[in-house]
């Protein structure tokens, strides 16, 4: 997760952070925490598994502060460490779903009375983060890393270990699905295309 | 349609997705949890179990030896 290209501000919190500063750590948790808390809900659609991932995701990164090349991409850095959390946490679902020998659960309810509708304030969020909610992981995760985060498929194949062939796939039926999804809520644009 | 092209409908539509955010509490919970741990390295007392297990195991494998060494000689 290393560039030459790395903004000024990132540089000196790494700078930090290489230092051992607790107050680089604050400046970098105040710009990630929502980016990667609002992708740990979505992912993992429940809240206290994202404040336990987000919390496992800092630690890490403030365990690991003195070993950080001076040339790290934060961003992709975290989603990176994040990523792989819910892809543990989705692992020990599964595990404990067969152990009690259930199918493994359906992810959070996606309905009016789920967690995340009660963050949201309107019938086209709602019906936003339910299209979100229903993409299967795989979609769903580039889908919000891409869309939502702002990150570059190619950066988003290197957090993910994918090729750009599979990014470029993933993110085509995504966003097929989401059109399909949103029905008369999706942008007019994709209504045409 | 590209990757970009998919890339910039996803982010048309991901602009519109509301941000989600922890309440205060918690998020200095989590920052001082982790402040605390910057630049110290993962934590020394996770390498006294495997260090347990190596000691048990040795021992059981020196005392087999002991053992087997006594059965021959005696």
């Amino acid at each position: 997760m290393r560039c030459a290209g790395v903004a000024e501000d990132e540089r000196a919190w790494i700078d930090g952070l290489r230092r051992g500063e607790p107050a680089a750590f604050d400046s970098v948790f105040a710009a990630y925490r929502r980016r990667l808390y609002g992708y740990l809900v979505r992912m993992t659609r429940r809240r206290d598994v994202a404040e336990d991932l987000l919390q496992d995701t800092f630690l890490r990164l403030a365990q690991h502060a003195r070993r950080l090349a001076p040339d790290t991409r934060l961003g992709a850095w975290l989603f990176t460490v994040a990523h792989r959390r819910v892809i543990s946490w989705s692992r020990a679902q599964a595990v404990r779903a067969q152990l009690a020998g259930d199918i493994p659960a359906r992810e959070a309810d996606t309905g009016d009375r789920s967690p995340l509708s009660a963050l949201v304030d309107s019938q086209a969020q709602v019906a936003l983060e339910r299209a979100f909610a229903e993409l299967a992981p795989p979609y769903r995760e580039v889908a919000l890393l891409v869309g939502v985060e702002g990150l570059q498929p190619a950066e988003v194949a290197e957090i993910l270990g994918l090729k750009p062939d599979a990014i470029r796939q993933r993110l085509a039926r995504a966003r097929a699905q989401l059109a399909a999804a949103l029905g008369e809520h999706a942008p007019a644009a994709w209504r045409t295309a | 349609m590209t990757d970009q092209e998919d890339a910039a409908r996803l982010t048309e539509i991901g602009r519109e997705l509301p941000a989600l955010d922890l309440d205060a509490t918690t998020a200095e919970q989590i920052a001082r949890r982790a402040r605390d741990q910057v630049g110290r390295g993962p934590s020394p007392l996770r390498l006294i179990e495997p260090a347990i297990a190596v000691l048990l195991v040795a021992s059981s494998l020196i005392w087999s030896v002991v053992k087997a060494l006594e059965a021959l000689g005696g």
